[in-house]
């Protein structure tokens, strides 16, 4: 029954990731206005809290807050820092990071509302038949960095900085004021409110700028190439402090003699982590990783790469499920069948 | 139209000088002689309105020594009750510490929304001013049935109170519900006020709803004046209504606040023109490689 309506693990991912797309975005609207004051305690996950919608906030805009409010204040003003004043946001943290500890980084690949946008729009470049931008094995290493520069600039010292008073109290939350999600989820419940460019100051102003030239920016990326706000995303290295410590994690076999030649694997990651193809055992888990599954999906191999909760196998490549899988869909995402084919000028060529 | 204006309006001058002076006394020589009653004479008397309202007023260094003093206004309450929104908590009923600036809101550890009310009986009138407070901790309990909980025979209630990161917004509609002994009331007229001098009347249908619509009456002068407020610019207002029944009136007034419209201070054109610059920035990877490489598909098939 289970396997007619999810045959394949990406059909279920992508199943998950619609119903969290709903929850994060328009929760409040279904659940109850107030909602969000409860779930956010239960599951501080990664939705906007600019939406008015929205069921859920997401951790990096308590972050913010907190240093911003709580810790910067109370470093400003040389007080004592009592538990009174860390217990907030270590409840905030903390919470978080238990979730995350058992999900890992599936947060990301599964409940992340601007993730799924990305891979919605994905999805319709391969059917307008755009072409797949990469990081190759050269140049990804130049993009990585960026993401652990997001997390220490933007969520952790700028909103520290402006609660001591050495930063403009308008940096409080600078990484919200460049996030896509910001305006992908406002968008959504059609609010034109966030992609109107603050103008009170320059501050505001610049940061609004950024945010909505990178918004504009992902968008259009994303029909051409997979992911490319999540590569920089100071959640992505949030989450990667603390992977290694997660039951949930991806495996891949020592030193299996195969993988030099395939790739396939590499070329169905989405976060193009070469490392998954060449490196094994532990070093195959990545710090970008987004526990998407595509490279166990893909692995023609049985029970070479596996996702694993507690050492138990929840989903295992093997060479059957492989044949099946390819045959819906390329490694890269490419449909076998296009729904809109917008070359329509040689016909012919595209169906010979 | 202007007509209709002119006489709403006229309207709306009379009621809450009808409000405050029922019985042609001013609201001073209401106060029946309770302890309570007398400390809190003249606390506080907003120029904008006569209706009763809630002030709250925040004080204290830091967040963690943040001290809440509610202040009755135009009008001489016995006390001031606090409705927590965890019904579950014997406390989350009670009638707050009266002092001399008027009573303090003790900050409850689970936090979350408090329904803040007073009355004030004289006779055959009793009025109500009400307001809500949130202390703005999550993880709270849902407030919508401490909301919907009777506190008084004539209630004007949020359908719902604007959450966290959320506020009454100028330009913005939100609901309310009047009741009275726990029925809707249906074609009640309800005014409403502004500090920045706005008027506006209201009806409810036929489920007792009737729909505020926050007018737009912020003016550019006052940008300046928010700069002490993280540059957020607000505004008060009352909403009040009044019922007779069996020989015997009530007057019941709920009062907040309010902020600009949302796009106050930021600029539409500007956004959709930077989000426009970063679509053109990622067209290039829209185009196809000019090489006779027949795509990244065809070698992943």
């Amino acid at each position: 029954m289970l396997k007619s309506i999810f045959p394949t693990l990406g059909r279920f991912r992508f199943t998950v990731q619609i119903v969290m797309l709903f929850v994060t975005v328009y929760g409040g609207a279904l659940l109850g206005s107030y909602t969000v004051d409860r779930i956010s305690q239960a599951l501080p996950s990664l939705s906007c809290a600019y939406d008015k919608m929205t069921g859920d906030h997401c951790i990096l805009i308590v972050n913010q807050h907190q240093l911003h409010h709580r810790v910067g204040e109370a470093l400003a003003k040389a007080q004592d820092i009592t538990l009174k004043v860390f217990i907030p946001t270590l409840m905030s943290v903390g919470v978080f990071f238990m979730l995350f500890f058992f999900l890992n980084k599936a947060f990301c690949g599964w409940v992340c509302p601007l993730g799924t946008v990305q891979e919605l729009l994905y999805r319709i470049g391969r059917r307008l038949g755009r072409p797949l931008n990469r990081f190759t094995p050269a140049n990804v290493g130049r993009v990585r960095p960026v993401k652990w520069l997001m997390l220490l600039v933007l969520v952790l010292a700028l909103p520290t900085m402006a609660g001591m008073g050495i930063a403009s109290n308008e940096l409080g939350d600078p990484f919200c004021q460049v996030c896509p999600s910001r305006i992908a989820t406002t968008l959504l419940t059609a609010d034109a409110e966030q992609i109107a460019v603050r103008t009170s100051s320059s501050i505001n102003f610049f940061l609004g700028a950024l945010g909505n030239a990178m918004f504009g920016f992902v968008i259009i990326a994303a029909l051409a190439s997979r992911q490319p706000f999540c590569r920089i995303c100071p959640l992505l290295s949030w989450n990667a402090l603390f992977q290694k410590l997660s039951p949930m994690r991806l495996v891949k076999k020592e030193a299996h003699e195969k993988c030099e030649k395939c790739g396939v694997c590499e070329k169905a990651c989405p976060m193009d982590i070469h490392e998954i193809g060449a490196e094994f055992g532990k070093k195959a888990f990545h710090e970008d990783c987004t526990l998407c599954g595509r490279c166990a999906e893909y692995c023609p191999d049985d029970d070479v790469i596996q996702i694993k909760f507690f050492g138990i196998k929840l989903f295992g490549s093997s060479r059957d499920y492989y044949k099946d899988r390819v045959k819906q869909e390329s490694p890269a995402g490419m449909p076998k069948k296009r729904v809109i084919n917008i070359r329509l000028a040689k016909p012919e060529q595209e169906n010979g | 139209m202007k007509a209709k204006t002119i006489v709403a309006g006229m309207l709306l001058l009379a009621a809450p000088a009808f409000a405050a002076t029922p019985e042609g006394k001013p609201p001073a020589d209401m106060s029946g002689g309770h302890d309570h009653a007398a400390m809190m004479q003249g606390m506080g008397k907003p120029s904008w309105t006569l209706y009763p309202t809630l002030k709250v007023r925040m004080s204290g260094e830091s967040r963690e020594n943040m001290v809440t003093t509610i202040v009755p206004q135009n009008f001489v309450p016995g006390g001031v009750m606090a409705f927590s929104n965890n019904l579950d908590d014997p406390q989350g009923r009670r009638l707050l510490q009266q002092g001399m600036g008027g009573a303090t809101l003790d900050k409850p550890a689970n936090g979350g929304f408090h329904w803040l009310s007073a009355h004030e009986n004289r006779d055959d009138r009793e009025v109500v001013a009400s307001t809500v407070h949130s202390f703005g901790e999550r993880g709270a309990k849902d407030p919508t049935a401490m909301f919907m909980q009777q506190k008084h025979d004539l209630e004007i209630i949020p359908q719902p109170f604007p959450r966290e990161h959320s506020r009454y917004r100028a330009d913005e509609d939100w609901k309310f519900l009047v009741r009275f002994n726990g029925a809707p009331l249906s074609g009640q007229k309800v005014w409403l006020e502004t500090s920045n001098g706005s008027m506006a009347e209201f009806v409810s249908d036929a489920q007792g709803v009737f729909i505020m619509h926050v007018p737009d009456d912020f003016k550019a002068e006052e940008e300046k004046a928010a700069a002490h407020n993280h540059g957020r610019r607000g505004a008060e207002f009352v909403l009040a209504t009044e019922h007779v029944d069996s020989g015997k009136s009530w007057l019941t007034a709920f009062n907040g606040s309010y902020g600009p419209n949302a796009f106050d201070q930021r600029s539409l054109a500007m956004g959709l023109g930077f989000t426009l610059l970063g679509m053109l920035g990622a067209v290039p990877l829209l185009r196809k490689p000019k090489t006779g490489k027949k795509g990244e598909e065809a070698g992943n098939a």
